[in-house]
């Protein structure tokens, strides 16, 4: 199994310009844990925020939400894989670099992002088909 | 072993078995074909899903009189029939689904997104079938079942996703609209059938144990 094969192709981002709080109202509306930072040039300048990030960075540092911009928190450059990827070796990669999420790239363009529940999703799948490792 | 447990003619069971993985294998090769319909903008494939279709009312027949004519003990019958009456059903979403894709200008906008479902709805199938190989092998169906209730929920996700777009395509008509419509919702509805079937296989192996 590939990284294409399970990964989210709806990419939800939020520009690097906005504030935080901007993300944050995206993020809840949506129900998500990420978006994808836009900066200006090719895709591959991008970067991630987290709830992590806003947590850690914003709201327990009691700073204003509203006050920050995404790009002062927002980690860069993504991580980005090939979507050909076999599955293991992109899990394996998301513990090497404490990641909880790999963008899927094809060539300069991100093309979706696998998440720690989609890579767990994927290799349950795999021991269903009697494919994992014993 | 499982079908020395059912007491019985071993040979008809044997056979209703065989051709109830030949039915689900023509239920991959119709999803496969449909995917690839999909995919490549491909009406010549399309038009296989209702061949395939009809190969497979075919043999659902077939399973149901020989189940009838004393294959299995009667408590088992009807869970066996109502699972192959599941699989039946998901044929029957593909086929409506193929002919509508065939009568209007299927939206590029939505394709990949459309080839995406079809094409886990292909993976559930395939899943669909190990599980009724393991339950037939008297094994535990927990993993299998989970992963077909993964793929269900990805689907799930997907689905939203597809008529939050559809809504923005112009149409010529009221058919034609209708008939998008149609198709997103029996292409959405093949994974909630075949997760039914899987919890239909969990009962059948339940009572047998």
């Amino acid at each position: 199994m590939k990284v294409f094969e399970f990964m989210t192709t709806r990419l939800e981002s939020v520009d690097s310009r906005k504030s935080v709080y901007d993300a944050v109202e995206k993020m809840v509306d949506r129900r998500i844990r990420s978006l994808l930072v836009r900066f200006p040039g090719d895709d591959l300048q991008d970067g991630v925020i987290t709830a992590r990030d806003i947590v850690y960075k914003v709201l327990a540092q009691g700073k204003d939400p509203q006050a920050v911009q995404v790009s002062e928190i927002a980690s860069r450059p993504i991580s980005c894989v090939s979507k050909d990827l076999p599955l293991r070796e992109a899990a394996q990669l998301m513990e090497e670099d404490g990641v909880a999420r790999l963008f899927a790239c094809d060539g300069n363009r991100i093309v979706g992002v696998l998440s720690m529940m989609d890579a767990m999703a994927a290799m349950l799948i795999l021991r269903a088909r009697g494919e994992h490792v014993s | 072993m499982f079908l020395k447990k059912l007491i019985g003619h071993e040979d008809r069971e044997k056979e209703v078995i065989r051709d109830m993985d030949s039915h689900l294998r023509l239920l991959q090769d119709g999803c496969k074909a449909f995917h690839e319909a999909i995919e490549r903008n491909d009406h010549a494939r399309m038009r296989r899903v209702k061949e395939l279709e009809r190969e497979a009312d075919t043999i659902r027949r077939d399973i149901v009189s020989h189940i009838y004519e004393g294959a299995f003990l009667p408590y088992l019958r009807p869970e066996l029939s109502k699972f192959v009456e599941l699989v039946d059903q998901v044929f029957d979403l593909l086929e409506y689904a193929s002919a509508c894709y065939l009568e209007i200008r299927f939206p590029d906008s939505l394709r990949s997104e459309a080839a995406r479902v079809a094409f886990l709805n292909q993976e559930m199938c395939g899943m669909l079938r190990l599980t009724l190989q393991a339950t037939t092998a008297g094994e535990d169906l927990r993993e299998k079942r989970l992963a077909i209730r993964i793929y269900e929920k990805r689907i799930d996700d997907l689905k939203f996703g597809l008529m939050h777009d559809a809504k923005a395509i112009p149409v010529e008509d009221f058919w034609e609209g209708k008939t998008l419509s149609d198709f997103l919702s029996r292409l959405s509805s093949v994974s909630d059938v075949i997760e039914d079937a899987s919890d239909h296989l969990g009962i059948i192996s339940s009572i047998i144990k």
